[in-house]
């Protein structure tokens, strides 16, 4: 009876240390992750924070004083003589025009991604591999040597207005460079790849066998890809758009080449007030605004997808 | 009614292209149960999807009621089909996935409610409308796909092997139960399967397919008693091949001789057959066993060995020109002893090569 009672205990103890052994294990497995994490995201996300809370420094840097005055900044100007607030829409205006084109750049790489991954998907299995390659070949070479190049096609006496001006078509050369055309197009060129690889993922499982069933069931080929094709890659299709829709927001090399930094965009605003404007309370605040808004973004449009699945609709 | 003329359908381009279907001509009655047969690769898919809609013909028409539909898309044609893999749709309910193809045909809202509560009632799963198609188990989702095919009433229900992903106990329930569909609904359906048990025990007609042509189409019984070809016979059943010689014709008898015994005036598939040595199908359950010496036997060989299977046995038989027979007798011999045979002459029948 004492032994039994014994080396159930002992049973019982030799769980609980293989227990804590497993999760000794398992914490030190995420260790590296939870360092990088740790060290180069929140640290910096906890400063920026800080930074948007304090005074900005003449020669850049801060001024360890509280001030709410970085994110009043965003919507008022203070008079410089009687100290009174003014609401200015610049900064939303900036932040507006980010968005739009944002999301115009989304709309672009989903209007091109998407039957780029319904080509790939459709493959034989042993060329699939071949297409994802020329897929992400891009990606071997810096976005900002891409960017120049695109600068160099697109520019007055570039690759298409001098092909365009030797076929006659035009006599003087189309102004591609620094418009909001050339910036949106060398968005979708940059962020393309992210928004067919989840869309490919998504319609490598999808069940071609589907199509000659929705096909069979008087389904024009229209309201085959509306009501079959559609709805089961939502998934893939929701997580291209937030692949691309984020990135886009915050994209500072295309604006500031392809744009010609004409027309600020919110990556570059940000970057503007470290450097030449010096206020990093206000770069730092203005970072952390569209960090909210993309939560926001990202929260609603999950909710947007959840509530469609798994409903009888 | 679905007329098939001369149907030709080749695979890829040039010259290394397939010739799946080649000349395929077969009248498939209104209302009837409709087996295509064949081993897999004898072209029985590749028909049934030229019917589809889901390819069209390389060559020739198909008709149904009289309209040619050869080269109508699938959506245009008043043909449903279920599919080997039921192919459901996996993000609507079984409800909505009855309702697609009358959505679909957008039919007013009562009116597919109404037929989806009927359909749920005819396949009896009206306790499932509202679940998602993945909760079901393999039968239940086998009905789901007939509901759903013949929610929209096709004048033409295509099968494609429906029953083969089903375990042997579900199948012989389903078999019946399409049996009572097909009576019910009155709409003519076309069934393609390999497997020989399944096509006699559903069908009103067969047609048995080889090599991308139809070798022969008739009931089952035709089908099974009056085999044309040595294709069929040894297709469609258990049934032993034997060598004999045609002597020539009397009436529509032929006259063969198994080298011993009498000579026997038997039906024979064709009257265009050469005088010489021919092959006899002779089924198990018609063959007697002798003892070696009798005067009567037709045949001798010795016997291999014997199987009980409950209401007799199976006796496996060695000829003595080297063929291999089965015989299907109450009272089995030992393994290794002398027997001669002998066969009802009415039910031997001579085949076509």
């Amino acid at each position: 009876m004492r032994d039994a009672l014994q080396t159930q205990s002992k049973l019982r103890s030799a769980q609980a240390t293989r227990a804590a052994r497993k999760r000794r294990a398992r914490l030190l497995l995420l260790l590296p992750a939870l360092l990088v994490i740790g060290l180069f995201g929140l640290a910096p996300l906890s400063i920026a924070l800080v930074y948007s809370f304090l005074e900005p420094g003449t020669y850049g840097g801060v001024e360890w004083v509280f001030s709410p005055d970085a994110y009043v900044q965003f919507l008022y100007e203070r008079d410089i003589f009687d100290d009174t607030l003014v609401f200015n829409s610049a900064y939303l205006q900036i932040f507006g025009r980010s968005f739009g084109l944002a999301v115009i750049t989304m709309i672009g790489t989903l209007i091109v991604g998407f039957p780029v991954a319904y080509f790939i998907a459709a493959r034989p299995p042993e060329q699939r591999n071949f297409w994802l390659f020329a897929i992400t070949l891009p990606f071997w070479t810096n976005l900002l040597i891409r960017t120049y190049s695109m600068l160099l096609i697109v520019r007055d006496e570039g690759f298409i207005n001098l092909m365009l001006i030797k076929a006659g078509l035009i006599s003087k050369p189309l102004e591609m460079l620094y418009t909001d055309g050339a910036v949106l197009a060398g968005l979708v060129y940059s962020y393309l790849p992210f928004m067919i690889l989840p869309i490919y993922a998504s319609l490598e499982k999808f069940d071609f066998s589907l199509l000659e069933a929705g096909h069979d069931l008087y389904a024009t080929r229209f309201n085959v890809f509306r009501h079959i094709v559609i709805p089961l890659t939502r998934p893939g299709i929701v997580a291209g758009c937030a692949l691309v829709l984020i990135p886009a927001l915050g994209a500072y090399i295309t604006p500031e080449l392809l744009g010609g930094g004409k027309k600020l965009m919110i990556g570059n605003l940000i970057a503007l007030q470290f450097g030449a404007g010096r206020n990093w309370p206000f770069g730092s605040a203005a970072a952390l605004i569209l960090m909210a808004l993309v939560l926001i973004a990202l929260l609603v449009s999950l909710r947007a997808g959840a509530s469609k699945e798994g409903g009888n609709d | 009614m679905i007329d098939v003329r001369h149907v030709t359908k080749r695979f890829g381009i040039g010259a290394p292209a397939v010739t799946a279907l080649g000349d395929v001509s077969l009248v498939i009655p209104e209302g009837s149960f409709f087996t295509l047969l064949g081993p897999s690769g004898c072209g029985k898919t590749t028909l049934l999807r030229l019917i589809a809609g889901f390819e069209l013909p390389s060559e020739g028409e198909i008709a149904l009621d009289g309209d040619p539909i050869g080269h109508l898309a699938p959506h245009e044609r008043p043909v449903n089909t279920v599919f080997q893999n039921y192919a459901l749709f996996p993000h609507m309910s079984v409800a909505r996935n009855i309702g697609f193809g009358l959505e679909m045909l957008k039919r007013p809202k009562s009116e597919i409610s109404t037929t989806i509560e009927e359909m749920l009632d005819l396949v009896q799963l009206g306790a499932f409308a509202s679940r998602r198609v993945d909760q079901l188990s393999g039968g239940q989702q086998q009905r789901v796909a007939l509901a759903r095919a013949l929610a929209p009433r096709p004048k033409v229900l295509l099968l494609d092997e429906p029953l083969s992903a089903l375990d042997l106990k579900l199948r012989k329930g389903m078999q019946s139960e399409l049996k009572r569909l097909q009576h019910e609904t009155g709409i003519t359906f076309v069934f393609v399967t390999h497997d020989q048990g399944e096509a006699l025990a559903m069908s009103d007609q067969i047609a048995v397919m080889s090599a991308g042509a139809v070798r022969q189409v008739g009931t089952p019984e035709q089908i099974y008693t009056k085999p044309q070809s040595r294709f069929v016979a040894d297709f469609i059943g258990d049934t032993n091949i034997v060598k004999a010689d045609l002597l020539g014709y009397e009436g529509d008898r032929a006259l063969i001789h198994f080298g011993e015994g009498e000579t026997l005036a038997v039906h024979a598939a064709s009257l265009s057959l050469q005088p010489g040595p021919v092959h006899v199908a002779m089924r198990p359950e018609t063959i007697s066993i002798l003892d070696e010496g009798a005067e009567t036997a037709l045949l001798r060989g010795s016997v291999i060995d014997s199987t009980y299977f409950g209401a007799g046995s199976q006796m496996r038989l060695r000829l003595d020109d080297g063929t291999e027979v089965i015989a299907q007798v109450e009272h089995p011999r030992a393994p290794g002893s002398r027997v001669g045979l002998r066969c009802d002459s009415a039910m031997l029948h001579v085949l076509e090569d």
